[in-house]
């Protein structure tokens, strides 16, 4: 049942998750209109829809803000615009944090070697944020011997996070700490849950569909939705991903369909680098323990002998 | 269980057969041997990546024997390499065809059916009587490649240039059986085909109804009144004790549980396909010749070998997954075919996990002929035997 609609304000709205923001969004007129705005919020006060709106690097003129906030949401908003924002994507690695991050939900794109390389960053970044979110950027370039390297990374980032929860600070960090808290799939939900309004009033399975072919369009304001094959986002007819339990992964529908060719398939390399995850949370969850921290709301995780669910499908079948 | 590869040699065919799935025949797409070679040795390189424990070398068109050079040059290559490197296919394969059996008695292809006898399984399309094989297998026109159909009158049939090779062919694999297509236009020649398709000598007659969706209304009635008259003649000629019809099976039109019969019907995905172009495919059907609607599902190359993520897919698919509900719960769901290819091109998504319903009334009609085949071959058994017990026992009583 869908839950959420994000409405991207413009095309050159920050990208806050795996795609990256074509180099020829230069156009000129890439504000979404103020008539798409408004219709795009009736549709999803009509749908009962809990609206995200994704801000780009300019500032909005005063008209827009009138009609964003006729409706309660929740705003995306980069580095540059970051007041009043309800999550805060950051544009880089910065020697000297933000003040704006105190307190807040942030969201940070970076490679396995960007991060490593500032991992001083993320320390006073997780000393200072309520919840980091890292989406990586090279999954699609994840290979087999780079397990040992991420799951050192992985290592190092849990050490960061006693630090904090030794200081009495329960920070979260998505690559580490919502594994701990699931007991099922928590995945982003496009075509399932979530949906995205482009500025040209057309609706997307998530903004990287647009990105990649705005002819990939599942409806329009005009005529409504058409998602077909829509069962084939959700989980029980993802053949891999329901006999999976690394819970804290995405399920990313758009690299699927880039990697497999079909939506509701996995590559490997997501697979691995979900469970190199899983894995870690559940180290992660081990030193908690020896070291007397205590998370409410934390479950066991099992020990597994796999890292790509794949290799048991005939065990399945 | 045996590993299927395909190379696509051709897609030409001196043919133009009306039903057929492969839209973008051609006379330019002709493999090469270097491309043909660096498959060969890709496969062989990678032993531990092919398991089975056998290989069937299947080699399609278009026509293949077409390029009978060609298909004698890779199958003695394939001879030799699997020889050389021990591997583990030596004496564990064959080399498959399906021909329109035109060019069967040629010099070149006799040569190679005596060369490879002991590891050869032809099959030759004959589609039953004349007016019923060249309803639809037609001679091509050198204007049909400019797209300009012959007229009704103008169309030559092929049954006389097959039906010729018949004898050569059984008594060459005299177990054989030949494929039989099924289409609309076919359906008011079923019964006469199969029982011509007997008397010609071939005893096993594999035959389906097209995938694609082609039927219209009142369709299924035809099938049906024709696989009923069928029946009756198998049975009370007796056919039934030395030929087969792939239409009866006493298995089909029954409920499937939800978990225990939840196998995918096709093989696509462990199968493996490779073309002129030398790009990889999990079943012919994904390459772009047979595709109307979606691009071709490539799963790599010669060069850059194959991409895994892409066969994912098609290794996790089962049948629930891709069917709607009302054929998970259909009474009548066993024997019900598909094919993933058809599927993946009628889809509204790219996706192969769209199960294509184009053929549904086509199956409830054959498995109505089908129970009315077994309950009257099953009570005149029943009853045959029953005589027999009877003349025994009165042949004791008279001894007494």
């Amino acid at each position: 049942m869908l839950q959420y609609l994000i409405i991207l304000l413009d095309d050159k709205s920050v990208s806050y998750c795996h795609y990256e923001l074509p180099s020829d969004v230069s156009r000129e007129e890439s504000l979404m209109p103020l008539d798409t705005l408004r219709a795009g919020i009736v549709f999803a006060m009509k749908e009962n829809l809990n609206i995200q709106f994704v801000y780009p690097e300019q500032a909005l003129s005063a008209e827009y803000a009138e009609v964003i906030e006729s409706i309660d949401h929740t705003k995306i908003k980069p580095e540059a615009q970051a007041k009043e924002a309800d999550v805060l994507v950051l544009a880089e690695w910065k020697k000297q944090i933000p003040d704006d991050v105190e307190g807040a939900t942030c969201i940070i794109r970076a490679s396995r070697k960007e991060l490593q390389e500032n991992l001083e960053q993320v320390k006073d970044l997780l000393g200072k944020v309520m919840r980091l979110n890292v989406v990586l950027t090279d999954i699609e370039a994840f290979k087999d011997e780079d397990v040992a390297g991420y799951q050192s990374l992985l290592e190092a980032l849990s050490d960061l996070l006693i630090d904090q929860f030794k200081i009495g600070r329960m920070v979260q960090l998505n690559l580490l700490t919502d594994r701990l808290l699931l007991t099922q799939m928590n995945n982003c939900g496009a075509g399932d849950t979530t949906l995205s309004l482009a500025p040209n009033g057309k609706f997307y399975l998530c903004p990287a569909f647009y990105y990649d072919d705005p002819e990939q369009d599942v409806g329009n304001l005009k005529d409504g939705l058409n998602i077909k094959n829509r069962q084939l986002m959700r989980l029980d007819h993802a053949p891999i991903c329901r006999h999976c339990d690394a819970y804290q992964c995405k399920r990313c529908i758009w690299m699927n369909c880039r990697l497999t060719l079909d939506a509701n398939t996995p590559s490997h390399q997501q697979c691995v680098v979900a469970h190199v995850g899983r894995n870690a949370s559940r180290n992660l969850l081990k030193k908690m323990a020896e070291q007397g921290i205590h998370m409410s709301d934390t479950h066991e995780i099992k020990e597994i002998n796999y890292l790509d669910p794949f290799n048991n499908y005939k065990k399945w079948k | 269980m045996a590993k299927s590869i395909t190379f696509i040699v051709t897609k030409d065919c001196q043919l133009a057969c009306k039903y057929c799935y492969l839209v973008g025949k051609n006379t330019k797409e002709r493999m090469s041997w270097e491309v043909a070679k660096q498959a060969i040795d890709y496969i062989l390189d990678r032993e531990e990546e092919f398991r089975e424990e056998s290989v069937i070398w299947d080699f399609i068109g278009g026509e293949p024997f077409l390029e009978i050079d060609l298909i004698d040059k890779i199958c003695d290559y394939l001879k030799t390499e699997m020889y050389r490197r021990n591997h583990h296919w030596f004496n564990s394969y064959r080399f498959s065809f399906s021909t329109n059996g035109i060019n069967y008695h040629t010099e070149k292809v006799q040569r190679f059916i005596e060369k490879n006898r002991n590891h050869l399984s032809i099959g030759i399309t004959i589609d039953g009587t004349e007016r019923k094989h060249d309803l639809n297998r037609i001679w091509k026109t050198p204007e049909m490649e400019q797209g300009i159909m012959p007229k009704a009158e103008e169309e030559r049939g092929s049954y006389k240039d097959v039906v010729k090779n018949i004898p050569l062919w059984l008594e060459q694999f005299p177990g054989a059986g030949t494929k039989v297509t099924i289409s609309s236009a076919d359906l008011p020649y079923i019964k006469e085909s199969v029982l011509h398709l007997y008397s010609l000598g071939i005893k096993e007659v594999n035959i389906n109804c097209v995938f694609e969706d082609v039927w219209k209304e009142g369709d299924d009635q035809l099938f049906e009144e024709q696989l009923t008259e069928l029946a009756d003649a198998i049975i009370d000629g007796r056919l039934y004790e030395d030929h087969a019809c792939s239409f009866f099976q006493e298995h089909i039109g029954k409920p499937m549980d939800r978990e225990r019969d939840n196998q995918n019907w096709c093989g696509a995905g462990m199968m493996l396909a490779v073309d002129a172009a030398g790009m990889f495919y999990p079943c012919t059907r994904f390459a772009q010749y047979s595709l109307r609607s979606k691009s071709a599902w490539i799963i790599g190359n010669i060069h850059d070998g194959i991409d895994k993520n892409k066969l994912r897919p098609f290794l996790t698919l089962d049948r629930c997954t891709q069917s709607t509900e009302e054929c998970i719960t259909c009474e009548v769901a066993s024997g019900c075919a598909w094919c993933q290819g058809e599927n993946f091109d009628a889809a509204d998504t790219h996706t192969v996990y769209q199960r294509s319903t184009a053929i549904c009334k086509m199956h409830k009609a054959r498995v109505r002929a089908n129970n009315y085949y077994w309950n009257k071959l099953f009570r005149k058994l029943e009853l045959q035997e029953y005589e027999e017990q009877k003349r025994k026992s009165n042949c004791k009583a008279c001894e007494i």
